[in-house]
């Protein structure tokens, strides 16, 4: 009987089949289906086109980009550059917008598709036949199991993929931020030696028991004294037992790492020269050399910069975390500013040039990728002073110098916040906080005493003193918050009183200087160029305390520890320590 | 010669067009570029203006009441199908398929867990409206209103039928998928129905590459297998379904009484209507009791279990969170795990923020998680209990019935019922 019903169906449908409306619906399905497969193709061929080749990311653009870098003429390539970027471009976009038609037309040809076939199914439907009921009993059994075990295995499936997932376990970020912290804290920093002068660059031990004579000719109070493969006249640098310094020539550019207990070269690093610096000679003065900046760290990674404007990080195991040029710098005696950190950011003081070129920036760099986060322009010449980061009313400020500003900015993100027109000439001694002034020099001139507490030009209402005599051109001032000391380079010791600028006394130390004087305690530790640590009070009168010899020439400032005191000779680093 | 009447209503025409011309205006307009650079288009919709947003919700409340008329009332497939087809247009083509109800489940669920984000009465309407009218007409904003459910529709040309107990395992991603959904976006992760929304690249004819993918492939399957990501997929399917169970009306197959004649039996693309049942075999009767005594003592066991399973699996479903992936990222990099970095973990290195900061905001995201995880995976297990209870029930049927949670009201079966045409035949005959 059901076999009859199916028949009469199936004959009403061929009926229908023929009928003319049921061949127009047909026929626009097919033609529908045509077009949109012809569009669909070419949609997919443009698609590839686009993603999978990528024009964008042309080899022959590419190569030419680093041709540009790495020949000396390469800027000539830059017209052609020019030309090949803009008509990869263009054919870009001509292709987006091919995309973009053809995905209407495509639409287009699926709605006339679907009308169709729909059109077509209403044409030739087909009458109910249900065949026979069969076991209804054993069937609402067997589905009722079937849906039962269906679930199950829905249970096992999704039980399996949660077990999956909690092998592959992330980071426990509970634990980790337990960790140690990304960046030093204050009390990290005051303990060690991180930067130039060390902390805020002031020259100031945070310990007093560092030894107070020694004897290069007969070794005595000298733990030990290695060599240090290249020169370089940057001081060293000190982080928990380790001892970081830099030297470089014309080829090369090295980062050395010292144990601070044995001396042992632990490791040695090299900055090869990268962008700018390829293959470009720079002309430097023998005295100040290709690695007169000092280094910085920050207890996770070291960083130091040359007179090529290379700069490169390394972790504490000696591994090169990044490096980059910052394009030669034009500086008239070589560049010669150290290298500053504040959190994550190493703080790059990069004057050059004369102000009216505006090629002077002070830039932060990521400490982890060399990224940079922020920089500013600076409107100075070319200057050899170093930044310093110190806290000024529980409020960080980022105070560099160069003629004729000092300004003050935030470290964080570089927005200033105040600047004083006060100095003049080659501007190499570095500013100083202390007593509740920033001191600044002006090279064989004056020493300027500025209030930190301004906004804007402050020039006019924030110099609270200056004084002329026995002004540095070289060395920083050094100031124990009561009296500050200012050392020439032709060996004039001269003390002022912080509060107004008064002189107290003024010595000639019948010796030359380049390195700048430190505080330990009540003592204050001048090296001559000939390696003679003269040590004194730090009082309003003069008074010698000790007299040692190293027995090799000294120009860079010493490093001071727990109970020692790193010296880099001209070819020798020293540890002192263990003496009186 | 224009009548006073006219007058007023071409005023108000004009004062709305006025309206939303005004409100259009961008409050913070794009600078000009005077290079001639021409702002990229957004691969998202932009923002309606405020009165088309409110002119969508009156076409939505009027559609879902025009979808309830014809089918409860009118019984009627084509002007059903018409409407499903407006709508598709409409709230699919025209409105490029934002907002949609589905997708203002987040919305919803972000703002009741974040006091920081407010939801707008829109969202509110297009989440509500539907359930509404859900409570008290059954699941007619599916049958035609849902743009999503329409363009399943109209390529559904040869369908085959899915075995009923591959359709309730198959249904339970719906119900995870809505766990998730809501997880993902309570902890402001992610709105991951919309992100993996398979239909929208062709609503806007442009959008990423694998989902359009995954739309043509769903819309394949389509062609055979009824509106599968209505019935496998669908998050807020799964709450239309559990408020049809208890709707004050509800679509019949016939309009009077069913004769059992069997001829609507294989009318239902979707599977959704429900056999007359027999008595269940009585040598069998003590076995399933026991059987169903597991079940029921297998359900807060089921929960239990589903809750533990997932709050451990909350640390690796963290990393939909944005926050959690960078500390992932930067924790890799640290470690010397990870070679180079991504523009993320640059851009949070430039903020100079402690990493300490990141990881703990990280690990209270992780926290979060854990506990969501709990809530989702006890919800799974829930689920997945109570389809065992109930494929453990027997249930008497007499008649041919629509599935009260699956039928989703596209009228296909009116057509099949011998009751249907004598009552057409009569209302026609009164009307003549």
């Amino acid at each position: 009987m059901s076999g009859v019903k199916a028949e009469s169906a199936d004959n009403i449908a061929e009926a229908k089949k023929c009928s003319p409306w049921y061949q127009a619906a047909a026929g626009s399905a097919v033609v529908g289906c045509v077009f949109s497969l012809i569009v669909a193709g070419l949609l997919i061929e443009n698609h590839l086109h686009i993603k999978i080749l990528d024009p964008v990311r042309s080899e022959r653009l590419e190569m030419m980009k680093l041709q540009v870098i790495e020949q000396p003429d390469g800027e000539r390539l830059l017209p052609e550059i020019r030309r090949l970027d803009l008509q990869i471009r263009r054919s870009r976009i001509t292709r987006q917008q091919f995309s973009r038609r053809g995905g209407y037309l495509l639409a287009g040809g699926l709605v006339v598709l679907f009308v169709g076939l729909k059109s077509a199914a209403v044409f030739r439907k087909r009458a109910p036949a249900p065949g026979p009921p069969g076991d209804v009993r054993a069937r609402q059994v067997r589905e009722a199991l079937l849906a039962r075990r269906a679930v199950m295995l829905g249970l096992c499936v999704l039980g399996a993929a949660g077990l999956i997932l909690t092998i592959k376990a992330g980071v426990d970020f509970g634990k980790a931020q337990t960790a140690g912290s990304s960046y030093p804290g204050a009390e990290e920093i005051r303990k060690n030696w991180h930067r130039f002068r060390g902390p805020g660059g002031l020259g100031i031990s945070a310990h007093e028991n560092v030894p107070l004579r020694f004897s290069g000719k007969t070794g005595e109070g000298i733990l030990w004294k290695k060599p240090v493969p290249l020169p370089g006249n940057n001081s060293p640098i000190l982080w928990e037992g380790r001892v970081f310094l830099s030297g470089a020539d014309e080829k090369s550019r090295q980062v050395y790492c010292f144990d601070a207990d044995s001396g042992e070269l632990l490791w040695m690093g090299e900055v090869g020269a990268v962008g700018g610096s390829l293959g470009k000679a720079v002309e430097v003065m023998n005295d100040t050399g290709y690695a007169a900046p000092t280094m910085v760290t920050d207890g996770r990674r070291a960083c130091a910069i040359f007179a090529t404007g290379d700069i490169g990080c390394f972790d504490f195991d000696g591994k090169k975390i990044w490096q980059r040029n910052l394009g030669v710098p034009e500086s008239a005696y070589g560049y010669a500013s150290s290298l500053e950190m504040y959190r994550n950011l190493v703080l790059v003081q990069y004057d050059q040039g004369v102000a009216e070129d505006e090629k002077s920036r002070m830039l932060a760099l990521d400490g982890f990728t060399g990224q940079p986060v922020w920089e500013v322009k600076r409107p100075v010449p070319n200057s050899w002073t170093s930044p310093i980061v110190v806290e000024i009313a529980d409020k960080p400020q980022l105070i560099t110098c160069g003629e004729p500003w000092v300004i003050a900015c935030e470290p964080g993100g570089g927005r200033e916040i105040w600047r004083a027109k006060c100095v003049g000439g080659d501007v190499a001694p570095s500013p100083i906080y202390a007593g509740g002034f920033v001191f600044a020099i002006e090279p064989y001139d004056k020493l300027v005493a500025i209030r930190p507490d301004g906004r804007g030009d402050v020039t006019k209402t924030h110099v609270a003193w200056i004084a002329e005599d026995g002004i540095p051109d070289i060395c920083c001032p050094l100031s124990n918050g009561k009296l500050i000391f200012l050392l020439t380079t032709e060996g004039t010791l001269t003390c002022y009183k912080v509060s107004d600028g008064g002189m107290v006394w003024e010595k000639d130390m019948k010796a030359g200087f380049k390195a700048s004087p430190s505080l330990a305690g009540e003592r204050v530790y001048l090296l001559s160029d000939k390696g003679v640590m003269v040590v004194i009070e730090a009082a309003a009168q003069y008074k010698e305390l000790a007299r040692s010899e190293l027995g090799e020439a000294c120009f860079a400032s010493p490093a001071f520890a727990d109970g020692r005191i790193y010296i880099r000779g001209a070819k020798n680093l020293y540890c002192i320590g263990g003496g009186d | 010669m224009i009548r006073f009447g006219d007058a007023i209503i071409l005023g108000i025409f004009s004062l709305l067009v006025l309206c939303a011309s005004a409100s259009g205006i961008e409050r913070f307009p794009p600078p000009d570029f005077e290079s001639g650079y021409e702002l990229p288009s957004p691969t998202t919709p932009s923002p309606r203006e405020d009165i088309y947003q409110y002119v969508d919700v009156l076409v939505l409340a009027g559609a879902l009441a025009v979808s309830s008329y014809l089918v409860l009332r009118k019984r009627s497939r084509r002007p059903i199908f018409a409407l499903m087809v407006f709508s598709l247009v409409y709230f699919g083509f025209w409105r490029k398929g934002c907002v949609c109800s589905i997708g203002a489940i987040q919305n919803i669920s972000l703002s009741i867990f974040d006091s920081g984000y407010a939801v707008g009465l829109v969202t509110v309407a297009f989440f509500l409206l539907p359930l509404v009218f859900t409570l008290f007409f059954g699941r007619t904003f599916c049958a035609a209103v849902c743009p999503l459910g329409a363009i399943q529709d109209v390529v559904l040309f040869k369908p085959i039928s899915v075995p009923g107990w591959a359709e309730s395992s198959l249904r339970l991603f719906a119900y995870l998928y809505l766990g998730l959904a809501v997880l993902f976006a309570a902890t402001g992760s992610a709105f991951v129905i919309c992100r993996y929304d398979p239909f929208v690249s062709f609503f806007r004819l442009s959008g990423n590459l694998n989902l359009l993918i995954l739309g043509a492939c769903l819309l394949l399957v389509g062609v055979f297998v009824g509106r599968p990501y209505c019935r496998f997929v669908c998050p807020y399917g799964v709450i239309l379904r559990q408020l049809s169970r208890v709707s004050k009306w509800r679509v019949s197959i016939t309009p009077d009484e069913c004769i059992k004649c069997r001829l609507c039996e294989d009318s239902c693309p979707f599977g959704a209507i429900e056999k007359p049942t027999v008595e269940w075999p009585r040598r069998n009767l003590a076995k399933s009791k026991s059987r169903l005594a597991l079940m029921i003592l297998l359900l807060p066991v089921l929960t239990a279990a589903g809750g533990w399973l997932a709050s451990t699996v909350g640390d690796p479903l963290s990393r939909m969170h944005a926050t959690v992936r960078l500390a992932d990222r930067i924790y890799l990099e640290q470690a010397g795990q990870a070679e180079g970095t991504t523009d993320a973990s640059s851009a949070f290195r430039a903020t100079g923020r402690e990493l300490k900061e990141l990881y703990a905001e990280a690990a209270s995201i992780q926290s979060e998680f854990n506990i969501g995880g709990w809530a989702v995976g006890g919800f799974v297990g829930l689920v997945i209990g109570s389809k065992l209870i109930r494929h453990s029930l027997w249930r008497r049927r007499a008649d041919y019935q629509p599935d009260r949670a699956g039928c989703v009201a596209c009228g296909r079966c009116f057509e099949y019922c011998p009751r249907e045409h004598v009552r057409l035949n009569k209302a026609k005959e009164a009307n003549t």
